[in-house]
């Protein structure tokens, strides 16, 4: 009997070192993996919000956030949508404002390293972005005079503001509107995603510590290299798994029977009809070097569709895609491992292209996807405007 | 080190390519060249990043040294057959020399930079590869 234990004891002891052992990995891999951190990475910086990063601005900025005298009604504030425990977002397939809306709540995870926002990049700055919903009659259909009111006549707020600009709240209404997005950008660019088992799997590797690297499960290993072998990295690239710009993945972009979301080609329409643009009088940076993309972007027939490339960090529970098309993560994966080549019509090396995963594959890619995302501490009231 | 030899015997085979300046202020180049052109460039700043911006600074010669513009740059990815999501400006800054800005290659993997100069009613393509990670 006791031999018996002792020789379980030493299977077992011999299946978990080989269990722990990790995969190997060759110079390559190794760059590729090293390219998607270190994590987190410098905290953001905007040029073009004067606010950008200041602590009283970054308080207001989350005062604004909950404040739901900013809609018409006074029932909406940003965080109806973005809940904090929800990831930022609203773990709903489709946004709900005054009415349902054709896409879905994008998390607000490392916003602000993004440069340009919403599905389809209509934004050109996180405080551009941050006032379309204000404004948007189906969302909280605020409007300049209701938010520079506020500032003006809120006694917190006005306190608020005063602390975060160094002036009383003055001016026309719509730079009053314009400051309280920026006090909503700062604040937003401080929700930066914490470190995963990916970023300590991937320090481990980069620092040559096997003993470390060896904690990062095996199926997570195998999903990384199903994840580099079939080049995801191309779009979702860098420390972010995101290179911020758009894609068609097929999609279906009907809304509803006769109505299509065109994606970014609209986005890009809109963005340059916009007053808050950073091509605008609002933009704080007198280099004009923030504007570049602005300005040099280009509409393209090739647009028609194409929606912004998510991160991948902090992915939540679903559901999944611009419109909330899938509901689980298994079906995402069944998505990029089943999609018709012939639906993105493309006419060289396409860069989705069906994987045919076994379903091992399959379950291994997710378990990687899965290491991409810890538990966020939780979040401290915010303090009080002027104590 | 064959392309430099090679580059070496073009400029002597050519007088006035000699007078070509091949430095653009930071000590490095790339050179691109036909039987009609010889182009000096480098990326500002020198390192490409995926999806950051980054100018180009260009001095563009021809063999008998009569003046060359550069008409337009533009780079696609041959494998995907995409181009970049931006259009480039070219501004001119004299005696040949051009500075390119609005470039942005958006994806890591090869991207083909096309160069078109014009000398009189002569124009060419020249092309060079770039490979980001």
């Amino acid at each position: 009997m006791k031999r018996w234990l002792l020789g379980a004891l030493l299977a077992a002891l011999a299946a978990s070192a080989v269990a722990q052992a990790p995969l190997p990995w060759s110079d390559d891999e190794v760059k590729a993996i090293a390219r998607h951190g270190p994590w987190p990475p410098p905290a953001p910086s905007d040029p073009s919000n004067r606010v950008a990063g200041m602590p009283n601005a970054i308080v207001l900025g989350e005062h604004l956030f909950n404040e739901p005298r900013l809609s018409a009604d006074g029932a909406m504030s940003c965080a109806t949508c973005h809940v904090a425990g929800r990831d930022w977002g609203d773990g709903r397939a489709k946004a709900m404002g005054r009415r349902e809306l054709d896409r879905r709540t994008p998390s607000l995870w490392n916003v602000g390293y993004a440069h340009w926002f919403g599905w389809d990049g209509a934004g050109d700055s996180l405080w551009s972005q941050s006032i379309r919903p204000i404004l948007d009659p189906r969302e909280m259909a605020g409007d300049a005079a209701r938010v520079a009111g506020l500032l003006r006549e809120g006694k917190a707020l006005a306190c608020g503001y005063e602390r975060a600009f160094g002036h009383r709240p003055n001016g026309d209404d719509e730079k009053l509107l314009v400051d309280a997005a920026k006090a909503l950008a700062a604040f937003q660019a401080t929700l930066v995603s914490p470190r995963t088992p990916f970023d300590a799997f991937r320090d481990a590797l980069v620092a040559g510590d096997r003993e470390a690297a060896a904690r990062y499960p095996l199926a997570a290993q195998r999903g990384l290299k199903i994840f580099i072998e079939a080049n995801c990295a191309a779009c979702h690239f860098g420390p972010r798994f995101t290179n911020g710009e758009f894609g068609d993945v097929g999609i279906p972009f009907f809304t509803r029977p006769g109505e299509v979301d065109s994606g970014r080609l609209d986005g890009l329409g809109k963005l340059a009809n916009s007053t808050f643009n950073l091509l605008g009088k609002h933009n704080d940076d007198a280099s004009g070097a923030s504007a570049l993309r602005t300005r040099h972007v280009q509409r393209l027939h090739s647009n028609f569709g194409e929606f912004r490339v998510p991160s991948l960090r902090q992915l939540g529970s679903g559901p999944f895609m611009h419109n909330g098309h899938f509901a689980t993560l298994e079906d995402v994966v069944k998505h990029y491992s089943e999609v018709n080549p012939d639906r993105l019509h493309s006419d060289a090396l396409p860069l989705v292209r069906p994987l045919a995963l076994t379903s091992e594959q399959s379950a291994d890619l997710i378990a990687f996807l899965r290491t991409l995302s810890a538990e966020a501490p939780p979040r401290p009231t915010p303090p009080p405007l002027c104590p | 080190m064959r392309l430099l030899a090679a580059l070496i015997g073009l400029l002597i085979a050519v007088p006035a390519w000699a007078d070509c300046p091949l430095d653009l202020g930071r000590g490095t180049g790339i050179v691109v060249f036909s039987s009609h052109y010889l182009i000096a460039f480098r990326p500002d700043p020198l390192r490409i990043e995926v999806g950051e911006p980054f100018s180009l600074l260009f001095n563009v010669c021809t063999k008998n040294d009569k003046p060359a513009e550069l008409v337009a740059v533009d780079a696609q990815m041959p494998e995907h057959k995409h181009g970049m999501n931006y259009r480039p400006t070219i501004v001119s800054l004299g005696e040949g020399r051009y500075r390119v800005d609005g470039m942005v290659f958006h994806m890591p993997g090869r991207w083909e930079l096309a160069i078109d100069v014009r000398a009189g009613e002569e124009s060419e393509r020249l092309s060079h590869e770039f490979v980001v990670k």
